[in-house]
Parts: C-alpha cells; sequence; structure tokens
C-alpha cells in the first residue's frame, strides 16, 4: 500500500503548507461570487466550470510541485512502482476535491438558490464526475510533467479528453436538482465507464511517461 | 560477483548525445569512482544504474537485472547532489517516509537520526537544515536499507571543507559496494582504489588510482 504512504505524505505537507488548498478556495470562491454577478439565470452548469477551472489549474500540482523540487527523483530512486505514485496523486487530489466540494457546494446553493430535490443524489453526482476530472487530470499531467510548456499544455489536452464526463456530470446534476432520477444510469455509466478507461490508460502509460 | 554492468550504452538527451557506448563491470565489494570534467556524462551514469534515466541502446544491469525495479531499487542506496528530501516535512518524518516505501521498521529511522548527529532536531523541518545537515540526512535516508550497493554522485557539492571531511570519514567506513562521481581527482584517490574516466561520454581510463594521475592532467586540459 505505497500509493497510500505517499498520499499521505502530500496530504500532510499539502495541511502544513496550504500552497495548493488555498489558492483552490479562494479560486473557487471568486469565480462563485463572480457568476452570481453576472449570470441572472442560475444553470447546474456553472458549478462544473467553477470545478473545470479549479481542478485543471489545482490538480496538475501535485506532479509538477514533485518535479519543481527534485522530489519527483527522490519517488524515482525509492522502491515503488511507477503506478503506486500515479495512485498516490490520485488519492490526494481526490481529498482536495472533497474538502472543495464540501466547501463550495453549500456556497454555491446559497447564492444562486438552486436546491437540488435529491441533494444527496446531486452530491453523489458531482463526486463521481470529479473522481472521473481528477483520475483524467492526474493521468494527463504525467504525460506532459517532461515538456517544458506543461503548464499551458495541460489545458490543450485536457479540454478533448475531460469533454464527455463534463457533459455528462452536467446531464446527471441537472436530473439530481428536478429530482429525475430514473434516467440518471446512463449518463453515470459514461462517467464511470469513462473514469475506468483513463486509470487504465495512465496504468499503462505511466511507466513509460515517467522515466526517460 | 557483478554488481553493476553497462554493456555499449548510449544515452541521448534529444540530439545531445551524453553516453557513447560505454562498457564496464563492477564486483560485488568494490569502491570505484567516476572522474570526468563537467558534461563528460558522470550523472547520467549514475542515474541510469539507480533506474531513474533508460539507456537509450546498449545495456544497464544491476544485480543481474536489466529492469531497475523495486527489488532492485530495495538493494541501492543513493547519495546525490539533488538532496531527495522534502523540505516541508521533518527529518524524523522524511526518513519514516522513505522506511515505509522501503518496508523498514521506524526503530532504523532513530537509530540513523541518532547515528548522524541529527537527532536532536530531528522535528524540525528540513527547510531550516544547514546544507551539512541536510546532506547528513540524505545520506541516513540512503542508508535506510543496508544496501548493497551505495551510488554517490558528486555528494560534496555545496559542503564546506568540515562538511567533506565528515562525508569522506563517513565513506571510509562503508563496507559494501561504493561507486562515487566526482570531477576531483584528490577525492576519487582518496577513496576509491579503482577509477573510471570518463570524457564526453566515453571511458577513457579503467585503472588503479595511482595510475591516473597524468591521464587525468590530459583529459581536463
Amino acid at each position: 500500500m505505497k500509493f497510500i504512504e505517499i498520499a499521505k505524505k502530500d496530504l500532510r505537507i499539502e495541511f502544513r503548507t496550504k500552497n495548493t488548498l488555498n489558492f483552490l478556495f479562494l479560486f473557487a470562491f471568486l469565480s462563485v461570487m463572480l457568476f452570481s454577478a453576472t449570470i441572472k439565470k442560475p444553470e447546474p452548469v456553472i458549478l462544473w466550470i467553477v470545478f473545470i477551472f479549479v481542478g485543471m489549474l489545482g490538480y496538475s500540482r501535485a506532479f509538477l510541485r514533485e518535479v519543481e523540487t527534485g522530489t519527483l527523483e527522490a519517488l524515482k530512486i525509492s522502491p515503488v512502482e511507477p503506478a503506486s505514485i500515479l495512485f498516490g496523486k490520485m488519492i490526494f487530489n481526490g481529498v482536495l476535491m472533497i474538502l472543495l466540494e464540501i466547501i463550495i457546494i453549500p456556497i454555491f446553493i446559497a447564492v444562486f438558490q438552486i436546491y437540488p430535490r435529491d441533494l444527496l443524489l446531486a452530491f453523489a453526482v458531482i463526486t463521481a464526475g470529479n473522481i472521473a476530472f481528477v483520475i483524467i487530470t492526474s493521468s494527463l499531467s504525467i504525460l506532459v510533467i517532461k515538456s517544458k510548456a506543461r503548464e499551458l499544455l495541460m489545458p490543450i489536452l485536457l479540454f478533448p479528453v475531460v469533454f464527455p464526463v463534463i457533459l455528462s456530470t452536467v446531464q446527471a446534476f441537472t436530473m439530481a436538482i428536478n429530482g429525475e432520477s430514473g434516467d440518471i444510469a446512463s449518463p453515470l455509466s459514461v462517467i464511470i465507464g469513462f473514469s475506468i478507461a483513463m486509470l487504465a490508460v495512465g496504468y499503462l502509460t505511466v511507466d513509460y511517461a515517467f522515466i526517460e | 560477483m557483478i554488481v553493476v554492468e553497462f554493456k555499449d550504452v548510449e544515452k541521448a538527451f534529444g540530439r545531445f548525445k551524453a553516453l557513447k557506448g560505454l562498457s564496464f563491470k563492477i564486483k560485488s565489494g568494490e569502491r570505484v569512482a567516476i572522474l570526468g570534467p563537467n558534461g563528460s556524462g558522470k550523472t547520467t551514469t549514475a542515474r541510469l544504474m539507480s533506474g531513474q534515466i533508460r539507456p537509450t541502446s546498449g545495456t544497464v544491469r544491476v544485480f543481474g537485472k536489466m529492469r531497475i525495479g523495486e527489488d532492485v531499487k530495495k538493494r541501492m542506496g543513493i547519495v546525490s547532489h539533488n538532496l531527495f528530501l522534502y523540505d516541508d516535512l521533518s527529518a524524523y518524518e522524511n526518513l519514516k517516509f522513505f522506511a515505509r516505501l522501503y518496508g523498514v521498521e521506524e526503530e532504523k529511522v532513530k537509530e540513523l537520526l541518532r547515528e548522524f548527529g541529527l537527532w536532536e532536531r530531528r522535528h524540525e523541518m528540513v527547510r531550516n537544515y544547514s546544507r551539512g545537515m541536510k546532506q547528513r540526512l540524505s545520506i541516513a535516508r540512503s542508508l535506510l536499507n543496508n544496501p548493497e550497493l551505495l551510488i554517490l554522485d558528486e555528494p560534496t557539492t555545496g559542503l564546506d571543507v568540515e562538511g567533506r571531511e565528515r562525508l569522506f570519514e563517513w565513506i571510509k567506513d562503508f563496507e559494501s559496494t561504493l561507486i562515487f562521481t566526482t570531477h576531483n581527482l584528490s577525492e576519487a584517490e582518496k577513496l576509491c582504489k579503482r577509477v573510471l574516466m570518463l570524457k564526453e561520454g566515453s571511458l577513457v581510463f579503467d585503472g588503479e588510482s595511482k595510475e591516473i594521475e597524468n591521464k587525468y592532467q590530459r583529459v581536463m586540459k
């Protein structure tokens, strides 16, 4: 269970320095406030736009920070399979994401006055979408770590790949808000299927992407 | 027993060829210095041995294995000018983290912190440590698994004279296979019996350190 150790180490550093956390919360909060001031008719997709911006900038930090500090090499020389490092980063990003959800969703509901008929389902759908987003972001950030223009390359690679997940999550979230849970299996299966596929892609490519 | 074997190893970074057909063998228990000026391929050689990078062509075997995976890494330790430490963790947390990756008991962490004189400041963040203290901690990290092969990649970079002497004292006592990369001939002579000299990615000398002085002067020019 070395990936758990890697995730625990990252969380310890993050809670100590709050480098990424503070930035994520502040950025998410500002985005929600900005949307609330400019958009008259509230739409569920706004919440997802916030998560995409925050996630795109924040989740790839887990790897980039290790590259910048030279500690990725420390993991490379340690007896850890590259896949464990990838899964550790996914867990770390997943925890950040859940913390973000716990804070931003109530603010979003209060500001836009969107009251989901099925709150639990709405939270579950957002979480499923965000988990897929974390898996995709983490898998792709490994592929760009060697690039000098990695921060620019990341959104270009991410948007086309993550698009089906965004579409399905917004559909499922709208259903949860309207209490139409009967057809929710279809977008949820896209989210789950995509997550599994990207997890497999990450697992299969990490070894080659990691070592020059 | 052969611990490290390079056979016709080439390593290119884009168009730049860092190593050009490097071949050598290092036996168990040997102390070998890899010597050469900056850009000669010393660090690339060390990184190939430790599995941080792969050769472009040729084969690298460590403990007889071409794939430098978990089983091989568990048997080696690496000290480098890159310290491989987390600045935002304490010395104790750093060693504990790596000990868990190596599957080593926490008792070993305590033992090493005491041995390297870091016990009193074990809960302090590594970012507050001096370069010498960080280097000691880095050595302690490399010894967590009682390595059969220790790779020291220019470990004296950034160390003051006292730090260097302490490091050399410690290296002298190390009993397993040791590979030490340096651009400093006197350091190589002091610590290792055998010297491999690299120039522009090629091996130009493989022999005893006492034979090397004349050759080294020519290469450095």
